[in-house]
């Protein structure tokens, strides 16, 4: 009963949500029809989807890029006759109707480059200055065994109890002349 | 029970066999029968010059043109133009320069200026401009950032 109840609860919410996404899952919206406005669809484009992307492999997408109005429909009309009466501003006016960048635009860097090292700069300074900071400020002195006497007498010891004889250390150690073997 | 299930076996073996030889014969085929840069030319100039031609099928052959590994021969790019005009469509002529153009890669300095050279007369025959005669050779304007908007 209770069960029952709660699903006509739901279907009764569903129902009245429904008018307000008709759109979504209709035809239009799996072809992103829906958001294209009046704009023309002129090819296939990626996967079928009506979308725009500016793209040197792929030059010429699925739709043109912007919504015909009456200057570009005027425009159109005289584009069908001789195409030497256009002026080199109609043109222009004419592929960027259809495209938004030109591929030359495309490929122009765009210099993020530089923004992206200087982080890595400022980064790379910070560090160094901590650790400067920590050597100065932080850290205690280094023990006393790492002077040169402690380290000469922790060789010597090394070499008394024969360390590593076959590969190692020792094994570069002439015992009978006491030296290092050449 | 066994018996059948051994026949079933050998026939269905059989049959996968079978397709298999096929299969082969007809890949052999395909690599057979290998095409040359010129039939390679004619089958795309006949495509742009076919009558009746839309935009939609220009685009289609000129994105597939454009990915692949080759610089159009210029009877291609000719006809191609040629089939822009018979559209209407001079954006999409000067879209199918610049793509061209984009194809000779780094061979920019030597390619370009050849292929210029063969399609002029196509280019002064239809009133098409020049990418450079455009300016578009350069970046002309500049996107504001998506997320300066």
């Amino acid at each position: 009963m209770a069960l029952r109840l709660i699903n006509s609860a739901l279907r009764r919410q569903l129902a009245a949500q429904l008018p307000h996404n008709a759109q979504v899952g209709s035809v239009a919206s799996v072809h992103t029809l829906d958001k294209i406005g009046k704009r023309e669809v002129v090819g296939f484009g990626w996967n079928g989807t009506a979308c725009y992307a500016d793209r040197a492999d792929y030059p010429m997408p699925a739709v043109r890029f912007r919504e015909p109005n009456n200057e570009i429909t005027a425009l159109r009309t005289k584009e069908q006759g001789d195409w030497k009466k256009l002026s080199p501003q109609e043109i222009k006016a004419l592929y960027r109707a259809s495209f938004c960048q030109t591929i030359a635009e495309v490929q122009a860097g765009t210099g993020e480059w530089k923004m992206h090292l200087g982080i890595g700069l400022i980064f790379t300074a910070a560090a160094i200055w901590i650790a400067v900071l920590m050597n100065l400020f932080v850290y205690d002195e280094l023990p006393v065994t790492f002077d040169e006497e402690h380290q000469k007498a922790q060789l010597k010891r090394m070499i008394d109890l024969e360390i590593n004889p076959v590969t190692g250390l020792t094994s570069k150690w002439d015992y009978e002349n006491n030296k290092w073997k050449n | 029970m066994l018996r059948t299930t051994a026949g079933k076996l050998a026939t269905a073996m059989r049959g996968t066999l079978g397709v298999t030889s096929s299969r082969v014969g007809a890949v052999r085929c395909l690599h057979g029968t290998e095409e040359s840069a010129e039939e390679f030319d004619k089958r795309y100039e006949k495509y742009f010059s076919r009558e009746g031609i839309d935009g939609w099928e220009i685009r289609k052959g000129m994105n597939d043109l454009l990915g692949m590994d080759v610089v159009p021969s210029p009877k291609i790019i000719e006809s191609g133009l040629r089939a822009c005009r018979r559209v209407n469509d001079i954006a999409l002529a000067i879209r199918w320069l610049e793509g061209c153009k984009d194809k000779c890669g780094d061979h920019k300095a030597t390619l370009y200026p050849y292929l210029l050279e063969k399609i002029t007369p196509t280019l002064k025959e239809l009133g098409v401009p020049t990418i450079e005669e455009l300016g578009y050779d350069k970046p002309e304007l500049a996107l504001k950032s998506v997320f300066d908007m």
